[in-house]
């Protein structure tokens, strides 16, 4: 790894000198450099997102509507300036690094490539171009080639194994050093994030409050003026000489499956709001029955998911129940796994099953419904659902501690 | 017969005490919380309870506990839960502890005067009477082996898993209590259960049943 890390080095130093005039415009210096950041990251093992396709993107409700605000704009730009200039500067030394640091990287694989190639055929050479192994050592017969070739193969490898790394991570940290966003860059940067996301929350709170009043306006409201008027009509009948008992008895029955029908939106419209069972159990006891509840045997795996907010807590909720419905009619699995914790910040929830993948959120299932409540509290949701499957919902709520 | 009510809600309460008035029970108190329906029943013995789930002071799911509580107190006490929501778990909870005599069912459910003291009057004498909807959940979560059941089985299951006696859901279903019967006894051999007519045993083995099925 540490190897080809080098080489890759070395290739980028070459390119870097060769494409040097490309790489003095501004878009692409950001670009290029901020790819070898990104690589050194990933030598160095720094966090980075899992590898998880991205959800496609977002609907067009979910979008900013109009250009960022002006402030936004300056301060991007600025952020945008000091990492060009640092990025022309670091060409020169992605040269010198890739150059000095590469070589020894190359000159290992070369030799183990001669090496591989001496050793069984090194007869085949006209004699005064035998190939040499041991830099200078030719090969005259098969006692040398078996004796030196695998030695020579042996060592390099070792080096490789064992002296490589050191210098792999240092063109790395020279890489990052370099590079590393100033603090008011990543504050910039973190700026404009959650500017953009708060834009995005206020959105998708907004269409859920809208939601809600539907349902009550359209459902319950309506059921209720019903009622009433039909009871006030009885309640002027009543007093009519002679009295319909007919047309009594059936304003009252009406009425009264008329709110019999009323009470189930409502409970409805509450579990969509909050779930009853959250209130009385907390996450955990809520997790505990809706995976007891489902349909396939399901493993519940639970961190600290104490004083979580009522917020997250609901959404967490709904993002299991849509998930183990959508692997009850449709994964076709024999189990599935629900874990949920904290990590720093966040709640994650990871809902796994063993059912056959392909997972398509264009094909209505509960994933869009997942997507928009997570929006909502600023979360990431990714779905790996390949072919054959298995099929991983992962979700990351803020806690906002 | 007696009943001991918990319900903090006066409006429900006073509804409640309306209705079984009419239909010849007696109330003889009137709880506003966990404690104070523990302490009722200790005092008062009733043929009957009635609980709502959310008692204060948390309003969660202080009645079935208190419901559970009692029952290990006085094992056999009749309880009827009531609730503005049915969930599975708890139903689960219920029947977890020994002896018929149990009810869980939606305040909806209460509208329905007629059903309501039935299934009262079945808890009371240690039968059964579950929510259609928990029952639904149930059996949709079971998958497989009711898959298995005819249609009309599929009826007459949920029917009496809800707690109801053979007449009763012949009549529900227009079909005759001898249909009913050949029904369940169909029923029980296609789940590999053993036939038993008495009553409440026979719904305990089929929500057991249910309960543990996937």
């Amino acid at each position: 790894m540490t190897t080809r890390y080098l080489l890759g080095s070395l290739l980028s130093a070459v390119v870097t000198l060769a494409g040097l005039p490309v790489w003095l415009v501004p878009r692409a210096a950001r670009f290029w450099a901020a790819w070898h950041r990104d690589r050194a990251g990933w030598l160095l093992a720094e966090p980075r997102r899992p590898p998880f396709p991205a959800w496609p993107p977002s609907p067009a409700w979910l979008t900013l509507p109009g250009r960022p605000s002006l402030r936004a704009r300056i301060t991007r730009a600025r952020a945008a300036d000091g990492r060009t200039l640092r990025a022309v500067l670091w060409l020169p030394v992605n040269i010198v690094t890739g150059l000095v640091l590469g070589l020894p990287a190359l000159l290992c694989v070369g030799n183990i490539a001669v090496a591989v190639i001496a050793t069984p055929l090194w007869w085949a050479f006209p004699f005064e171009e035998r190939p040499r192994l041991f830099i200078d050592v030719p090969v005259p017969d098969w006692g040398t080639a078996l004796t030196l070739g695998p030695l020579q193969i042996g060592l390099l490898l070792a080096v490789a194994r064992w002296v490589l790394p050191p210098p792999a991570r240092l063109h790395a940290r020279i890489c990052t050093t370099v590079l590393a966003y100033e603090t008011k860059e990543r504050l910039a940067d973190r700026v404009a994030e959650l500017t953009r996301t708060r834009a995005e929350v206020l959105d998708a709170h907004g269409a859920e409050l809208r939601r809600i009043e539907r349902d009550l306006h359209d459902g319950t409201q309506a059921r209720l003026v019903a009622i009433a008027m039909r009871l006030a009509i009885a309640r002027d009948a009543f007093a009519d000489r002679p009295r319909d008992d007919d047309l009594l008895e059936r304003l009252i029955r009406e009425s009264h499956e008329g709110i019999e029908e009323a009470m189930t939106e409502l409970r409805e419209v509450i579990r969509s709001v909050y779930p009853p069972i959250l209130a009385d159990r907390g996450l955990d006891g809520a997790l505990a029955a809706l995976t007891a509840g489902c349909g396939v045997p399901v493993r519940l795996a639970l961190g600290d998911v104490q004083r979580i907010p009522a917020a997250v807590a609901a959404v967490a909720y709904f993002t299991v129940a849509e998930a183990l419905t959508n692997v009850t009619r449709h994964s076709g699995a024999g189990s599935a796994d629900v874990r949920a914790g904290r990590t720093a910040d966040r709640l994650v929830l990871m809902i796994s099953d063993d059912g056959t993948g392909g997972a398509d959120e264009r094909r209505g299932s509960g994933i869009a419904g997942i997507r928009r409540r997570v929006r909502a509290l600023d979360g990431t949701a990714v779905l790996d659902s390949p072919a054959g499957g298995p099929t991983v919902v992962t979700v990351e709520l803020p806690c906002g501690w | 017969m007696r009943v001991v009510i918990a319900e903090d809600n006066v409006l429900l309460s006073s509804g409640l005490e309306l209705l079984l008035g009419r239909a010849g029970f007696q109330v003889a108190a009137v709880a506003v919380d966990a404690a104070g329906f523990l302490a009722a029943v200790r005092e008062h013995r009733p043929d009957v309870t009635i609980v709502d789930v959310r008692l204060p002071p948390g309003f969660s799911d202080e009645g079935i506990r208190a419901a559970l509580q009692a029952r290990r107190e006085f094992p056999g006490l009749p309880v009827l839960v009531l609730s503005q929501y049915v969930e599975q778990q708890y139903a689960a909870e219920l029947l977890a502890t020994s002896g018929g005599g149990l009810g869980y069912l939606l305040k909806d459910r209460v509208s329905r005067v007629d059903g309501f003291i039935d299934a009262l009057r079945r808890v009371a004498g240690g039968g059964t009477a579950m929510d259609p909807e928990v029952i639904a959940a149930l059996v949709q979560r079971a998958g497989d082996p009711i898959a298995a059941l005819t249609p009309r089985e599929r009826e007459v299951l949920a029917l009496m898993a809800q707690g109801l006696a053979n007449d009763t859901i012949g009549q529900r279903l227009t079909i005759t209590a001898n249909a009913v019967h050949k029904h369940i006894g169909n029923i029980f051999a296609k789940l590999g259960l053993a036939v038993s007519d008495n009553g409440h045993r026979r719904v305990l083995a089929v929500l057991t049943y249910l309960n543990a099925a996937r």
